[in-house]
């Protein structure tokens, strides 16, 4: 099995789509949790104040991007790390390798939750250097969030791109492929979970509904790490104004999100036949 | 039982409710022999093979590769295969490739460069996949195959896409693996190339098994052809000689069952008898013939 995980890792490791999903997510992270805000403080808006992309707040700061943007970032991580296989026909050339089909699964799988780790770190240094820097241009005091905070912003970073990466495997697994279960994805994200959740305030019934979103939940995992509904309210495709549920209710459906989402798969990859 | 490599016992695969793609196929592959799968486009071969690999599953029947199940990961860390076209990894090269698959075969990495030698990739070796020929993805399949050196190995038409040349080359390759330790289960459509490199031969159509043996075997014993005048009594005179197997008008000559033995009896008996023998030669069917017949694809 460690064999089967190092594998995987040099495959991802030199695989230009990691590079260019790592690259992307992080400059769009940093363009719309600190360039944008950073300008519109310097061009005098009353809704942006200096303190939001000072360093005391790079947890709330950096979060509020990781259920949406983060989220479709990481569907394609989880397409691509499964799908890809179909379309290269690797798929074959992997299951006819000593290991049985759940062991490459399960490999495939490590490699991906490896992966998604720089996914978080590098977007969390990113935005520390950067919040510094505009700390320093101010000249404003230098005050970092507790390493407790770091450590949970952190974890949750992990755990919705992680459910979001779980969601891209299972579409990849379904559609045997990439192009399809990205384009789904996508739509899902954008058109399902964004449009019944703009409507939830309206439509009573879609709120408990809602509720069991991968967006609700993502929201409400970061509102419990100090993101404020508030600014989670107005971020274009990705916004989201409630319901909110628990900061524990969210870690449990996140969490139960991954597990079911891999198992599902790893039963489809078992069961079919490869050709 | 130890002598059988490969086992399959009423192996059917049917694809929904339409005909099966492989229909009761019963084989036998003994260790150590290159046994050589032989029939049309279409005909099963592919399908059989990648049950045999546990990439697909059987309708019913039953089938054992080295003693285990097909695709249990005892069967598979003693096989290696290339099924259809070899797949790897584009953007990586054609050693980290084979890196790759050893790290999940629980093959050591010094394993790789040997494979690459042997099908003479090895300066070829950093270079991305997708940047090679068919005819060195075709070795570099080989190679992949050849990492976890196995007792069994699975070749899916290995000789595609490649020059005469690379045929050649690849058909001296696989008779240098079979006369070894290794088993070679290679599937192929080209006569040529079966009857050059296999000690054995089965013949499938349309998902059954038709034939089965040497080709010698399968060619069968050997037979004279000739052409006299009168030919009807030439045909009367052959059917009273001893020794002499069935006699059979063909393109106006005459096929006799009897080996080149018989020649001096056969040409004495019909001057004897007063017919004029213009031509007389031991024939043997070839393997094409053979083949078209087997599988019922022989013209009227």
């Amino acid at each position: 099995m460690r064999g089967s995980v190092a594998a995987e890792l040099l495959v991802a490791r030199r695989r230009p789509s990691t590079w260019i999903l790592l690259g992307t997510w992080t400059l769009l992270a940093l363009v719309f949790a600190y360039a944008v805000p950073y300008v519109q403080y310097l061009n005098g808006s009353s809704r942006r104040p200096l303190d939001d992309v000072l360093p005391q707040h790079l947890v709330a700061q950096l979060m509020a991007g990781f259920p949406f943007f983060g989220g479709v970032f990481a569907l394609q991580l989880g397409v691509l790390a499964l799908g890809s296989e179909y379309g290269w026909g690797t798929l074959r050339t992997l299951l006819t390798q000593r290991p049985g089909r759940l062991s490459i699964f399960a490999a495939k799988m490590a490699g991906l939750a490896l992966t998604l780790v720089p996914f978080v770190l590098v977007v969390d240094a990113a935005g520390a250097l950067a919040s510094y820097g505009i700390a320093l241009r101010e000249g404003a005091g230098v005050s970092w969030p507790s390493a407790w905070l770091l450590l949970r912003g952190l974890g949750a970073g992990w755990l919705i791109l992680a459910a979001w990466a779980a969601f891209g495997v299972l579409l990849a697994a379904l559609s045997r492929g990439t192009s399809l279960a990205i384009g789904i994805g996508i739509l899902y994200s954008l058109v399902v979970e964004g449009l019944l959740s703009a409507l939830a305030s309206e439509v009573g019934l879609l709120d408990r509904l809602v509720q069991l979103f991968l967006r609700a939940n993502g929201y409400s995992l970061v509102a419990a790490l100090g993101v404020s509904p508030a600014d989670t309210g107005d971020r274009g495709p990705g916004s989201f104004s409630g319901p909110f549920v628990s900061g524990g209710q969210a870690l449990v459906v996140l969490s139960a999100y991954l597990v079911v989402l891999l198992a599902a798969s790893g039963w489809l990859l078992q069961r079919r036949d490869v050709t | 039982m130890d002598d059988l490599v490969v086992e399959t016992r009423d192996l059917t695969k049917r694809y929904g409710n339409h005909v099966a793609a492989v229909d009761g196929l019963t084989m036998r592959v003994r260790r150590g022999e290159v046994y050589g799968f032989l029939g049309p486009n279409g005909a099963g071969k592919t399908t059989t093979l990648r049950m045999l690999l546990g990439l697909v599953r059987p309708s019913s029947g039953q089938a054992l590769v080295l003693g285990s199940r097909p695709g249990s990961p005892e069967a598979l860390a003693r096989t290696g295969a290339l099924i259809e076209t070899p797949t790897f990894y584009p953007f990586l090269s054609g050693r980290d490739n084979l890196r790759v698959l050893a790290r999940h075969s629980g093959v050591r990495e010094s394993r790789v460069p040997a494979a690459l030698d042997e099908v003479g990739l090895v300066e070829s070796a950093g270079r991305r996949f997708e940047t090679y020929s068919l005819g060195m993805k075709q070795r570099l399949g080989i190679a992949a195959a050849l990492v976890k050196d196995p007792d069994l190995l699975v070749l899916d038409e290995p000789t595609n896409g490649m020059d005469p040349a690379g045929m050649a080359e690849m058909r001296a390759f696989v008779r240098g693996l079979g006369r070894g330790r290794r088993t070679v289960l290679l599937s192929s459509h080209l006569m040529t190339e079966v009857e050059q490199t296999c000690d054995r031969v089965g013949v499938i159509s349309r998902g059954r098994l038709v034939g089965e043996g040497t080709v010698d075997e399968l060619r069968g014993g050997e037979q004279l052809w000739l052409r006299a005048d009168p030919v009807e009594r030439a045909e009367q005179v052959l059917r009273a000689l001893r020794g002499i197997g069935q006699v059979a008008r063909v393109d106006g000559g005459l096929r006799v069952a009897a080996g080149a033995a018989a020649a001096p009896a056969v040409a004495r008996a019909l001057v004897e008898a007063g017919v004029a023998l213009a031509e007389l030669r031991p024939e043997r069917a070839s393997l094409e013939t053979v083949f078209l017949e087997l599988t019922g694809e022989a013209t009227a």
